[in-house]
């Protein structure tokens, strides 16, 4: 029996037009501890199963289920880090994730709780800029912020919604390391199940790649396994063979032309 | 990288926090604002100037049916030099009048708002209250508060608890709108980090729904004073007996329109006092994201 669970899951929406099927036939058993990414085209469902785990929507037919436990709402034992952060910006970074701790884990007493919030800002090297709003602070910064929020409650799930997409290469880079940090300084047992559009990002990151059909209605197209050796890191990693093949591979399943060739040139009609 | 961030942060730091440090820079835009703020107050002259200008030609072409603005000025003068006099109750200071209108305006107000808030709370954030308080508001919104002003007298029996009334009704429209209208444009985005960390009910009022919608609330209340004040002069010549309303009423009475423009003048000063009280509160809880 896997981890976590997606049983032949359906997910329809209902608007004023009638409803729309997002996802169906949607079938993935993750392990404990594995890093699992969801890529495809826009509005292929990539989010929509990703807030099925969460327990933000609800599957229509099929369930999700979480060591053995279906998936009824929200919980604390899965931390999401949202596409556009979603910092209160109202509290400063140190209230941010304070608030979320003392919701997620309201039974512990309240030195605990501050220790753990003040251990997740340093991990995160955001000492310095606690006392700070969100406007004060970058992207990379903010999106930071809301990665140790999601680790600082302490989930056994960690749910990423295209975390990386609104940053620059440089920053999306180190953050990267910045979250292979985190899993390495928790033994490794976390499981995050990563929705992104990035294929590097997705290569780099993951044990395993899902890649959906386009929507509506969209299914698993196919899985793929990266065997990658671990830790890993920007510079060998990208220039291993397996790297570049898996690389390739995604990009011929989501990218219909590669290449440009002669018939693409514009040519002048001869009336 | 790293590095890159901070140098960036402290520079935006300095460039917000009104530099506390003496730079060129700094005196620059020191003398920058002086200079604005003067023009300003050259720019309000002129426009005073020009409005006393044509209300001395008014005054000499209406062969003084219209006093002019130096008699005028005279009686303001005695009026405010000696403000809290007390020689029974027809003959006050403008100051005691004054301070009655203020006390019903602000008890009028903080009832009508006490009751706005949490309706508009609740209106904002249930479609259930929404539909079914919305149509009341939109029925009785548009009467003019001084209508309820015989409801107010058989209610309470007393023309001065039957003004603070009106000033009640008068307060609770423009809270409740906007408070209605701040929760219910809380982003989707704020309500799912309430739901992935499962904030309490309790929690979620005070970290995410007040902080967001307080600057509208307050946005709400600004409007509510402005129309309460406006509302409490016709409300006082109702009612009689005390308040800038009354004085305005008994100053026509004794046929003296230099009093009556005078106490126009002061109920605007008052006014903007209020205004801007308001909107200093207003800029106090706006977050910028």
């Amino acid at each position: 029996m896997s981890y976590l669970k997606i049983e032949d899951m359906e997910i329809t929406f209902n608007s004023l037009k009638g409803s729309f099927t997002a996802v169906k036939n949607i079938n993935l058993e993750i392990e404990k501890g594995q890093i699992v990414s969801i890529i495809g085209h826009s509005g292929c469902g990539k989010s929509t199963i990703l807030n099925a785990i969460s327990g933000m929507v609800f599957p229509k037919k099929g369930k999700v289920t979480l060591n053995e436990r279906e998936i009824k709402g929200p919980g604390p034992d899965r931390g999401i880090v949202f596409q556009n952060y979603s910092l209160l910006p109202w509290l400063t970074v140190y209230q941010n994730i304070y608030e979320a701790v003392d919701a997620a884990l309201a039974s512990k007493p309240k030195a605990e709780k501050k220790e753990l919030v003040e251990k997740y800002i340093k991990m995160v090297n955001l000492w310095e800029h606690r006392e700070k709003h969100p406007k004060e602070i970058s992207g990379g910064m903010k999106q930071r912020v809301a990665i140790a929020r999601a680790f600082a409650i302490d989930p056994e799930v960690l749910l990423l919604d295209e975390p990386f997409g609104a940053l620059d290469a440089l920053t999306k880079a180190s953050l990267h390391i910045e979250l292979l940090k985190l899993w390495n300084l928790t033994q490794r047992s976390k499981t995050i199940v990563m929705v992104t559009h990035d294929i590097e990002e997705a290569v780099f990151l993951s044990d395993r790649i899902v890649v959906m059909n386009n929507g509506p209605a969209a299914t698993i197209r196919e899985i793929e396994e990266v065997h990658l050796p671990r830790p890993r890191n920007k510079i060998d990693t990208v220039n291993l063979p397996e790297y570049k093949s898996i690389r390739e591979r995604l990009l011929s399943l989501l990218v219909e032309k590669v290449e440009i060739d002669e018939s693409d040139f514009y040519k002048e009609k001869v009336a | 990288m790293k590095r890159a961030i901070a140098i960036t942060t402290s520079f935006t730091r300095e460039l917000f926090s009104g530099s506390e440090e003496v730079s060129s820079d700094g005196l620059f835009k020191f003398f920058g604002k002086i200079f604005r703020a003067l023009s300003n107050i050259v720019y309000s002259l002129l426009g005073f100037g020009i409005l006393i200008l044509a209300w001395q030609i008014i005054s000499k072409s209406s062969a003084d049916g219209l006093p002019t603005p130096i008699a005028t000025f005279q009686v303001l003068w005695e009026l405010v030099k000696d403000p809290f006099y007390d020689y029974g109750p027809n003959d006050k200071g403008i100051g005691l009048q004054l301070g009655s209108s203020l006390a019903r305006v602000f008890t009028g107000f903080f009832l009508g708002s006490l009751i706005a808030i949490p309706i508009g709370l609740l209106m904002g954030a249930n479609a259930f209250c929404r539909k079914v308080f919305y149509p009341i508001v939109q029925i009785l919104r548009p009467v003019s508060p001084l209508a309820w002003f015989p409801i107010g007298l058989v209610a309470f029996q007393s023309a001065s608890k039957a003004t603070i009334f009106i000033i009640v009704i008068t307060s609770l429209w423009p809270t409740l709108i906007n408070t209605a209208f701040g929760v219910a444009s809380l982003p989707d985005d704020h309500k799912n980090v309430a739901k992935a960390f499962g904030f309490s009910k309790w929690k979620y009022l005070t970290k995410v729904l007040l902080p967001f919608s307080l600057p509208h609330i307050i946005t709400g209340l600004r409007l509510s004073i402005g129309v309460a004040w406006l509302v409490i002069v016709a409300g006082e010549m109702l009612s009689g007996g005390m308040g800038i309303g009354f004085f305005v009423w008994d100053s026509w009475n004794a046929l003296s329109l230099e009093k009556v423009i005078s106490a126009i003048l002061i109920i605007g000063f008052v006014g903007l006092l209020l205004d801007k009280g308001f909107s200093y509160l207003e800029k106090k809880v706006t977050f910028s994201v």
